[in-house]
């Protein structure tokens, strides 16, 4: 039977939300912008989706702007913001671990006149304050930190740099799609000016995104058209997944506390065993500060695409940082920030689940690690220990 | 075609590699090419018997096309005479498997060039050698370090607990560095040794560093300490490769003055 713990590369939709949404594709099929009954009852689900996701958050209904995904609203965050707000500045900060969808549009900003400062993190993948305070300058228009770190799963301490930044007077942005519906996310608690989601990491769709704006922050559009959104993201809605990510959040709103729960005993145990079962492994990110979700390791002495290969031949579906599967050849830029080498940033594994896993993926999994981890082992010149 | 798409008889290598382990003796030359920074290293053993490779095995680090290639190009070898082992290409190499990935015909097909390594050492070795040394310790400046003196930069540790859960990079400085070292692993998981030399010398301490979970960096020295206000990363110069990295880092402990 195949396991799948790579909830972090994409979840399955809940059949609960499936059902939601088929009588979007063909019975209630209408274009909000029209003024007849059929499009009424596409603006009444897009509307009440609306306020559902103002709701998960804490922030108002008309805060909220659907988008294809959460790199675009990444993009109409950073790129719309730092346009809009040119005239004050031109300086950024991020983080070394941001996700690839910020690192890259912060590169393109700098190829476009802005400058980016990116803030080291610890040991553990977290971001001291005073590592973005002393990056500080008065030009400085944006900080962008993810809310926990999509690979390692260690969570920032949102608060503090959200107060921080809201005393400074500049605009913070996070992108917290990897910490949607397995942390309690609170937009005003965490004085948070622009957030992205993504409906799939509740369950929902793939294809939709979310943006919150707080209300007062100016940001130019990108995408340019019929004007919806509130001008800022033209393009006829897609109202089915739109209904999808309101049954999304509703469920989340509902059963997150139960559900987080569950995963953090699963998460907790297999860090214990596999640290345990593994002779010279190590856990990468927050030992507790970290998502209920996610466990991330390292073994000495191998190589993490040839542990997912191996994993693979099992049936079992995991991640790794290793260079060798990323198409770029370069390992995990998280992983070196924590100041790991790039050969035990190769040596990763990285273990995601959710909502569908039930306890015997992770007793399968525990039966296997450790005899690919010893297999491997034989054939490494690099693993000086008894095997 | 996906990095871990792999033919069925580079699945076969890889699921049951040929000729995998070590050799020793005077007729058995070594070859490696590749290393851990890249993500694939490969050594190759080979005994040779009359310009004839009698015996060969291999060990490697890599995915699962680095596996795979070694363990056949083993097969291709073995009996062959050097002459005939020397013309195994690459393309030989990913043709026997069925072919390769595109993306890992570059990075991960080095057995080719891992067994070449080790005939070139053949034949070197029947000519007369020449000594090979490897550079001393060396006391070469480290750009950076007195801006950060006391902001990351220590030359003594009064206070171990100071570093609590810092990333500590201690540079070989005797029995002393290795005695700071293990103290600080009492505070630490992450302490970093930096040492130019191959092996650590012999003895009690260097055992115990061995089996501890310290981080080692042999043949290598540190360049430039690097940071903001007080130390972020050092910039590492890797001896034995010629090659220059970064690594983060929050404090570096410097050899005693003299």
């Amino acid at each position: 039977m195949s396991v799948y713990l790579d909830y972090q590369s994409s979840k399955p939709v809940d059949p609960r939300i499936v059902e939601a949404m088929l009588p979007y594709f063909h019975d209630k099929f209408g274009n909000p912008s029209s003024l007849h009954a059929v499009g009424d009852t596409a603006t009444e689900v897009l509307e009440s989706s609306r306020a559902a996701v103002a709701h998960f958050i804490g922030a108002e209904s008309d805060e909220i702007i659907f988008t294809s995904g959460a790199t675009e609203s990444n993009n109409l965050a950073l790129i719309g913001h730092a346009l809009r707000n040119k005239d004050k500045g031109n300086h950024i900060i991020i983080s070394e671990i941001e996700h690839i969808s910020i690192l890259n549009i912060a590169k393109y900003l700098e190829k476009n006149g802005f400058v980016v400062s990116r803030v080291p993190v610890d040991q553990f993948g977290r971001i001291a304050i005073e590592k973005i305070s002393e990056r500080v300058t008065d030009k400085t228009i944006m900080v962008s930190i993810g809310y926990a770190n999509n690979e390692i799963g260690t969570i920032q301490q949102m608060e503090t740099i959200g107060r921080f930044c809201r005393d400074k007077g500049i605009t913070f942005h996070t992108d917290a799609v990897a910490a949607e519906g397995l942390i309690p996310i609170d937009v005003k608690r965490d004085s948070i000016d622009l957030m992205a989601l993504s409906s799939n990491d509740v369950y929902g769709p793939q294809g939709l995104g979310v943006l919150y704006v707080k209300k007062g922050i100016r940001i130019n559009p990108l995408n340019i058209g019929g004007g919806q959104e509130r001008g800022l993201r033209s393009g006829t809605e897609n109202i089915a997944a739109i209904a999808g990510m309101k049954k999304a959040v509703e469920i989340m709103g509902a059963e997150m506390a139960t559900e987080t729960k569950r995963l953090q005993q699963y998460r907790n145990r297999l860090i214990e065993k596999v640290l345990d079962l593994v002779p010279r492994s190590y856990l990468n990110g927050h030992p507790t500060l970290r998502l209920p979700n996610n466990a991330h390791f390292r073994f000495e002495g191998i190589e993490g695409e040839s542990l997912l290969l191996s994993f693979k031949e099992r049936d079992i579906a995991v991640s790794t940082g290793s260079a060798c599967s990323s198409k770029t050849l370069e390992p995990s830029h998280t992983l070196i920030a924590l100041g790991l080498l790039h050969e035990e940033a190769h040596g990763s594994l990285q273990i995601t689940f959710g909502r569908f896993n039930k306890d015997s993926d992770f007793e399968t999994l525990l039966e296997t690690l450790p005899q690919i981890v010893k297999r491997l082992r034989k054939l490494s010149p690099l693993y000086k220990w008894e095997v | 075609m996906k990095s871990t798409q792999y033919s069925e008889k580079v699945l076969d290598h890889f699921r049951k590699p040929r000729n995998v382990g070590t050799l020793e003796g005077d007729d058995v030359v070594i070859g490696r090419v590749g290393n851990p920074v890249c993500g694939d290293l490969m050594e190759f053993y080979v005994k040779v018997k009359d310009d004839r490779i009698e015996d060969i095995k291999f060990k490697t680090f890599g995915c699962g096309s680095a596996i795979a290639t070694a363990s056949m190009i083993t097969e291709l070898a073995k009996g062959k005479s050097i002459d005939e082992a020397f013309k195994i290409t690459r393309q030989d190499v990913a043709d026997e498997l069925d072919g390769l990935p595109p993306i890992k015909m570059h990075c991960s097909n080095l057995a080719a060039d891992a067994l070449r390594n080790a005939l070139n050492n053949y034949q070197k070795k029947k000519k007369p050698s020449e000594p090979s040394d490897t550079q001393g310790g060396g006391s070469r400046e480290i750009a950076g370090a007195d801006r950060f003196i006391g902001n990351g930069v220590f030359t003594e540790i009064t206070d171990p607990s100071a570093l609590k859960d810092k990333r500590v990079m201690v540079m070989e400085d005797g029995d002393r560095s290795l005695n700071i070292a293990l103290e600080l692993t009492k505070y630490t998981q992450r302490v970093v040794y930096v040492t130019a030399r191959k092996d650590l010398p012999a003895g009690n301490l260097s055992d115990r560093v061995a089996g501890s979970k310290i981080k080692i960096l042999f043949e290598s020295e540190v360049l430039e300490i690097k940071g903001l206000n007080t130390v972020e990363k050092v910039l590492i110069h890797d001896l034995n490769e010629d090659e220059e990295y970064e690594l983060f880092v929050d404090c570096i402990i410097l050899p005693a003055r003299k």
